[in-house]
């Protein structure tokens, strides 16, 4: 149990302390008993308002915002996991948003403009957004293996090329929604392109859930029980001695990158097809900047991007009850980048934690873990 | 003709300072070897902390309080990425989502979602000498930021290529163990760097909500710190390279948005978008034809470890 506790104990601890900061601060802000009802606000949106439930009240008082959770979550675990996979490899992706964008463009197309039965168009609209998510990766990396050009510099080129071309150009002129008055936003997509409802009209939890969690399972196997997901894993930890053992280096990083930015079209895909229907103006949500801190707080290992993306999930979905409580729903979003500064700032913490470990003459304060952290 | 161009100058002129200050602050840490993609983050804690000031304060003094917000977000990333040699990537992209969530929450709980009230802008500085003549007409009536953005750059060119300590910045990003033999601090000039380095993006970030703008807005600074990072990659890491081609992307802005208003049947051919994504495309381009490693710091991104090689 020790050994299990010590390596959450990364990702769990950015968590909690980010959740109390946050608290702290709405209690500056507004007072104690408001901070206390809107972190209960947050947690009813997000999981449901079981109380309510119970006392006799519509199943949906939970299905819906545990359906709004697992709508925010498929995402946020599929970026997570394109951030992920390049992480594996060794590279910075800090593309996904793009690679989400083009994605989700590519399926509102095919959902829009190809007429297929059901199943079928589903699929061709994912695989399409899956290619071109790879697509767009794949220019990252060839820069990358034949002229030197950091991926963090190039992936951020071009992330605002897609957001510039997409939004800027394709959504209002090309490929904006025929016969409407709307300024922007592609046509709405077919009935046979939209993914699946999974519980009627209570909630608009869909099949793209599913396949967020297939994806983080087919990541799982293939980083852990693959050769050539171990190979990924020996490039990333050791480029030099990977190729000494007879790994091609070159074709492995493809591939990851490849993989990475197709999960990142997959989430586009799962955006429009799921519950858009459709590019809309902006695709104001940045999701895949997000990916970056799920990955991060879930230690790159899919099932720990699951859990912190089903976590931040929740929360993110939560956050728009808090709005009754006039706090902006941004505020999931700051806890968010607070618990990755906690993350980026691990090391201090760590110190900070074998410091008091050791005798010191000052009493341990009771509310920290006493458990041994893993050194950098 | 003339008067087209004149137009265009002085439009740039105006915009230009918050992308040449960003960019130049960006310039400044990387040569220093501490990656800065937190410019964004910078800038919208700039940005905000100089319009919030201003409402109570002059707005000079609220520049200067912008420039304390971009230098104490720096410092958070300096104390991260010096002190305990964290990834400089991961700080600097969680500076920026915390700037961007943290921007938008403190707005909405305090102003709402329009931005915050309208601020005193910067004084206009008009020289009537000047008005009386063509083109240069254009030099007249903008903000102190604006001739700070003509000189700062020449000053921070001079400063590197031309002083002990512009040498010791440059080497503590190529060569750091070397500095250290020396006898001299690199987390010092490290600090040093990355500090001014936030202080100039922080200002860039002032500079949108005094003097371009009246206000901090939801979305500012809109992607400009990335469009920064291009600017200093696109000018090779250097101070006058970085100027230049802040300079001409604003240049290339202030084109479109006058092409938008005056000509609109053109952009029927060039679309706005693909002109938006012309500065990261001609970055990528440079990119691709010279090669990376001939122009970024050697140790760009590396933590400093006294006791490795």
């Amino acid at each position: 149990m020790g050994e299990r506790l010590r390596a959450v104990l990364p990702s769990v601890l950015p968590v909690v302390v980010a959740m109390l900061v946050g608290w702290v601060g709405l209690v500056l802000l507004r007072g104690a008993e408001v901070a206390s009802q809107a972190y209960l606000y947050m947690l009813q949106g997000g999981l449901g308002d079981w109380g309510r439930y119970l006392e006799g009240g519509s199943a949906a008082l939970v299905l819906r915002p545990l359906g709004e959770s697992a709508i925010k979550a498929s995402l946020l675990v599929l970026t997570g996991l394109s951030v992920a996979v390049a992480f594996q490899v060794g590279l910075f992706n800090i593309g996904a948003q793009g690679q989400m964008l083009l994605g989700a463009v590519a399926a509102a197309v095919v959902g829009a403009q190809v007429a297929l039965p059901g199943v079928l168009h589903v699929t061709l609209a994912v695989a399409v957004a899956a290619l071109v998510g790879a697509l767009w990766a794949s220019v990252a990396t060839a820069l990358k293996l034949y002229r030197g050009v950091h991926e963090v510099i190039s992936t951020i080129m071009l992330n605002w090329v897609a957001i510039s071309l997409v939004d800027n150009w394709l959504v209002v002129g090309p490929l904006r929604a025929r016969g409407t008055h709307s300024v922007s936003g592609t046509d709405e997509i077919l009935a046979s392109a939209q993914l699946t409802r999974l519980l009627g009209d209570d909630s608009r939890l869909n099949t793209g859930f599913l396949l967020a969690l297939v994806a983080a399972l087919g990541v799982w196997v293939w980083l852990g029980r693959m050769r050539a997901g171990f190979e990924v894993r020996a490039v990333g930890l050791g480029p030099e001695a990977a190729r000494t053992a007879g790994i091609a280096v070159g074709r492995r990083t493809a591939e990851a990158m490849a993989l990475s930015g197709a999960l990142a079209g997959v989430a586009g895909a799962v955006l429009v097809l799921g519950t858009e229907w459709r590019y809309p103006g902006t695709l104001g949500a940045p999701y895949g900047f997000d990916g970056i801190g799920i990955a991060l707080i879930g230690q790159g290992h899919p099932l720990g991007v699951t859990l912190s993306a089903l976590f931040f999930g929740v929360l993110r979905a939560g956050g728009t009850r808090m709005q009754l409580l006039t706090i902006h729903r941004s505020f999931p979003e700051l806890l968010q980048g607070l618990a990755l500064l906690l993350v980026a700032g691990r090391l201090v913490w760590v110190e900070l934690l074998r410091r008091r470990k050791q005798p010191a003459p000052v009493a341990s304060s009771p509310a920290q873990p006493q458990a041994e952290v893993p050194r950098a | 003709m003339l008067e087209v161009l004149e137009a265009l100058l002085y439009s740039t002129l105006d915009a230009a300072p918050a992308l040449v200050f960003a960019a130049l602050g960006g310039t400044l840490a990387e040569r220093a070897g501490v990656v800065s993609v937190g410019l964004e983050g910078m800038m919208r804690a700039g940005a905000f902390c100089a319009a919030v000031a201003a409402l109570a304060v002059p707005t000079p003094v609220g520049v200067l309080a912008g420039m304390a917000a971009g230098a104490g977000m720096a410092a958070l990333h300096g104390w991260l990425c010096i002190r305990w040699r964290s990834d400089q990537v991961v700080s600097g992209m969680a500076l920026n989502l915390v700037a961007l969530a943290g921007g938008t929450f403190l707005l909405e709980s305090f102003y709402g979602p329009s931005g915050t009230p309208p601020v005193q802008q910067l004084g206009r500085w008009y020289l009537p000498l000047l008005e009386q003549v063509p083109l240069l007409r254009a030099l007249s009536g903008h903000s102190a930021l604006t001739w700070l953005a003509l000189v700062l750059p020449f000053a921070l060119h001079l400063l590197l290529s031309s002083t002990p300590l512009g040498l010791r910045l440059r080497a503590v990003g190529d060569k750091p163990h070397a500095v250290a033999t020396l006898g001299l601090s690199v987390p010092g000039l490290r600090w040093a760097a990355v500090l001014a380095g936030g202080a100039l993006a922080g200002l860039g970030g002032a500079a949108l909500s005094t003097a371009v703008l009246d206000r901090f807005e939801q979305h500012t600074p809109a992607g400009l710190g990335f469009m920064a990072l291009a600017a200093m990659v696109f000018g090779r890491w250097t101070p006058l390279g970085a100027f230049l081609a802040a300079a001409f992307f604003s240049f290339g802005n202030a084109l479109r948005i006058g092409l938008a208003s005056s000509a609109p049947r053109l952009l029927e051919v060039v679309p706005q978008g693909v002109l938006l994504a012309l500065p990261y495309l001609l970055t990528l381009l440079v990119l691709a034809l010279q090669g990376q490693r001939s122009s970024a710091p050697a140790a760009l991104g590396t933590p400093y470890e006294p006791e490795s090689r």
